[in-house]
């Protein structure tokens, strides 16, 4: 690596998949659902070593590195430095400020509250601690828990009276989102926004990565056209493989299990144009193939086949 | 004062006159010095004739003619033990278990040399007394060896000293306070603070025992606390929450456990993208073994012998494949010539190293920085007996495989270097040095002398399918080197250097250049 260059190739530096998702953590699924949503070509890559950071997930292009614990966010990051702002002329909007305050604060504080206390933790093990030997996983986990609680305000005095707070918020959220979107695409006219990222990754997260006892899990299921939403642009914009030069990771499964967290249904791969193409070329090279083949049983094997036509007439 | 029994007399008299050598042996055994003797006689009470004088000393002379002439059988009867009021009578037996196997009155004396040295080693006694006493008057040729040890009477004791560790590469500057022999087991707890010129800092609590279970090496155990600070170098602080057990400890050869919980972190988040990579938690479980053969005369200023060590680890030693495997290979080895003017010799010395993950898909997998070599330094490579680590003139983590920062717009990082070096995995070395005497005797008798040095080293990485792009002559054409002469001021803590050093050849980016410099060396 002396003296070598980087070659300028967007990369977004995340924590594993897992649950069918490109990404299982909360925090960094939302920066990769902006990518995608931006359709900005990138490729992503794993740290799975240190689950109690906060600069993950970070966004790295040659020496250029935007990290989630700066400016805001990565996101925030991303549209400050110009890399990719989906929110132009959406920023000064007071409905954009107030959906984006309830998202980041209401919804997240439900989320967090969820993944470490409502669920006791069930799915963090594959969230942060799947390469980790057991002792360092162990010693996380109950920091990282200790920290969420303290971050919530969380203490046994207070734990349900605040539990009670944390859900009825996340309620009346969903229902103001739910009457905001209607059958809309998206949350604002016609194009994705960050917000739309961020409420997509939340969703996608609570929906594939939360067992199938969640309070907060029944909470969104009972708002269908989210549910719809959130179907509508995964199948768009995660299913369909990126137009960065890597491959696709994994596929997602079209429809969202109701009842259970595991997908009963086989996964559906939509084609895209390259798979056709590259389905299309594939025939006409076995085409040619058997035509050669064809041509040369004939011209140079054409005295045997006139054996046969002799023996067959002795049939 | 040793009693020679004698065949089949009795216990002879005290000889209060002995031929030199003997006496100097005999003294020896006890390590203080040598009392005036008192005849046994003198406890009847009855004042001693010249005629008894005399026939003692006849008695004596004739017995250590014997002992020169011949060896005289003898055989161990009993080893008493006094003078233990905490330790534990086995503790103090099993280090004098040599003594038992002695078949004549010299070899005796010799094993009692070596208990006597033993005994001192566990280092919780403040004198040790071995005495030679005739045996039961029914068991002819016989003795008693009765051992007067005066335990440490206070258990606290405070050092400060500088030393070279083997998980440090560098020196550094320890304080310890050592509670001696809690449970009579001859068991030392301490508690330290070390601070590195790496940038290094330790906080430890060790316990050592000088047998356990039998064992015939001395067991340690040491848990700590140590962080190593490299933001300046290559962008990333290691901590690391540890237990290292040293299993078996004898002259040549050394075998260690250690598992630590290792996080490398990167506050200043300007890491390039290898470090960047590799920032987070670890758990290494590891076995070292070192075999080392030092048969130079000084560790400081070798002028004779020639040493060679080899140190092997292999990490992931756990039934959790999530530890971080790896195999790491050192060698070192030196050679001194005396050239016979002026205390003058001439050191040579070749190290290599190699590292190298394990498991599946070690090829493609990077290998962990905290194993990596880095070359540089402000230690001499005359001193740094252990693997590929010093050259001078090139600053700590000056050299090798180097990698851009992360892009800050801040003004103030401008001072800062914009490089990460993130070590090779594979290094060598080489040196050569003559040292000599100056001819004023000032400085001949401080030990100050002078020396002409070079040396070259070069470094490259294999992981990560990098090996793909090694070639030997790549790495023989990338080599740095540099010459230099300079002065050598020994001190009692380290040994210290004021250098010319000339920068032969570098490489980009290299953080090396001609001038002055000092490096500070311990024995190793």
């Amino acid at each position: 690596m002396e003296g070598d260059q980087e070659t300028e190739v967007y990369t977004l530096v995340a924590r594993k998949p897992s649950f069918d998702l490109p990404t299982a953590c909360p925090n960094c699924l939302p920066a990769y659902i902006y990518l995608k949503l931006a359709q900005l070509p990138f490729e992503l890559a794993f740290n799975s070593t240190f689950p109690d950071s906060d600069e993950l997930p970070y966004f790295e292009s040659g020496t250029y590195v935007a990290y989630n614990n700066e400016d805001g966010g990565v996101i925030e990051k991303l549209k400050k430095d110009g890399i990719v702002n989906l929110d132009l002329q959406l920023q000064s909007l007071p409905e954009y400020l107030s959906l984006k305050a309830l998202i980041v604060s209401w919804l997240e504080e439900a989320l967090t509250y969820e993944i470490w206390v409502g669920t006791e933790g069930i799915s963090t093990t594959k969230i942060y601690y799947s390469d980790l030997p057991w002792v360092i996983s162990k010693v996380l986990f109950y920091k990282q828990t200790y920290l969420a609680k303290n971050r919530l305000g969380i203490t046994k005095e207070n734990a349900e009276q605040r539990e009670k707070q944390i859900y009825k918020r996340a309620s009346e959220a969903y229902e103001a989102l739910s009457t905001r979107l209607g059958e809309q695409k998206f949350l604002f006219e016609d194009r994705p926004s960050s917000l739309d990222a961020l409420l997509l990754s939340h969703m996608l997260f609570i929906i594939q990565a939360l067992p199938v006892t969640s309070v907060l899990r029944c909470k969104l299921l009972e708002h269908s056209n989210l549910v719809r939403y959130a179907e509508k642009l995964k199948s768009e914009f995660l299913e369909a493989s990126s137009s960065s030069p890597s491959p696709p990771l994994h596929s997602f499964p079209s429809s969202f299990p109701r009842k259970s967290s595991k997908p009963k249904s086989k996964p559906k791969v939509e084609k895209t144009e390259e798979e056709k193409k590259f389905k299309k070329r594939a025939r006409f090279f076995l085409a040619a193939q058997f035509l050669a083949v064809v041509i040369y049983v004939s011209v140079m094997g054409g005295g045997s086949s006139e054996e046969l036509e002799y023996e067959d007439e002795d049939d | 004062m040793a009693n020679p029994t004698e065949k089949p007399e009795p216990i002879p008299s005290k000889p209060k006159l002995e031929p030199k050598d003997e006496r100097e042996e005999l003294e020896d055994i006890n390590g203080e010095e040598e009392e005036e003797e008192e005849y046994e006689d003198e406890d009847d009470g009855k004042p001693r004739t010249r005629e008894d004088a005399i026939a003692d000393r006849i008695k004596a002379e004739s017995l250590f003619r014997r002992m020169r002439e011949t060896p005289v059988a003898v055989r161990v009867h009993d080893v008493i033990v006094k003078g233990n009021e905490k330790t534990k009578d086995h503790v103090i037996e099993a280090e004098v278990d040599v003594l038992r196997q002695a078949t004549t009155l010299q070899e005796l004396l010799k094993a009692s040399n070596v208990a006597n040295f033993n005994l001192k080693a566990l280092d919780i006694f403040d004198a040790v007394k071995i005495t030679l006493d005739s045996g039961p008057p029914e068991l002819p040729g016989t003795t008693n060896v009765v051992i007067d040890v005066v335990e440490s009477k206070s258990p606290f004791i405070g050092q400060v000293g500088t030393f070279t560790k083997a998980e440090a590469k560098s020196s550094s500057l320890e304080g310890s306070l050592k509670y001696k022999n809690i449970f009579g087991y001859g068991d030392i707890w301490d508690g330290s603070l070390a601070y590195g010129c790496d940038h290094s800092t330790e906080v430890g609590l060790g316990m050592s025992l000088p047998r356990f279970r039998g064992r015939p090496t001395p067991f340690t155990s040491r848990v700590y606390l140590s962080t190593q600070d490299w933001l300046k170098f290559s962008s990333y602080k290691e901590r690391a929450l540890g237990l290292s057990l040293g299993l078996i400890a004898s002259k040549y050869h050394e075998l260690a456990y250690n598992i630590a919980w290792r996080n490398l972190i990167d506050p200043s988040q300007t890491a390039s993208r290898s470090i960047r990579r590799q920032l987070g938690h670890n758990l290494v479980s590891a076995l070292k073994y070192t075999f080392k053969f030092d048969q130079r005369n000084s560790s400081l200023r070798p002028t004779r012998g020639y040493s060679f060590i080899s140190t092997s680890q292999i990490g992931g030693l756990a039934p959790d494949s999530r530890t971080l495997r790896f195999l790491r290979q050192e060698i070192d080895l030196r050679y001194a010539v005396p050239l016979g003017f002026y205390r003058a010799a001439l050191n040579f010395g070749v190290a290599g190293g190699i590292t190298f993950p394990w498991g599946s898909e070690y090829k493609s997998k990077a290998s962990c920085i905290p194993e990596r070599f880095f070359l540089g330094g402000n230690i001499s490579p005359v001193c740094s007996l252990g693997g590929p680590s010093a050259l001078w003139g090139f600053k700590t983590r000056g050299l090798g495989p180097n990698e851009p920062r992360r892009e800050v717009q801040d003004d103030e990082s401008c001072d800062t270097y914009e490089r990460d070096f993130v070590g090779g995995d594979v290094a060598v070395t080489a040196f050569a040095d003559l040292s000599f005497d100056f001819p004023l005797k000032w400085f001949r008798d401080r030990g100050i002398h002078g020396h002409v040095f070079a040396c070259a080293g070069n470094m490259a990485e294999l992981s990560e399918n990098k090996y793909r792009n090694f070639t030997a002559s790549k790495f023989l054409q990338k080599f740095r080197s540099s010459v230099g002469a300079g002065i050598v001021v020994p001190t009692s803590l380290f040994r210290m250097e004021l250098n010319y050093c000339h920068i032969l050849k570098k490489q980009e980016h290299d953080r090396a250049k001609s001038g002055f410099f000092m490096t500070f060396s311990t024995s190793s």
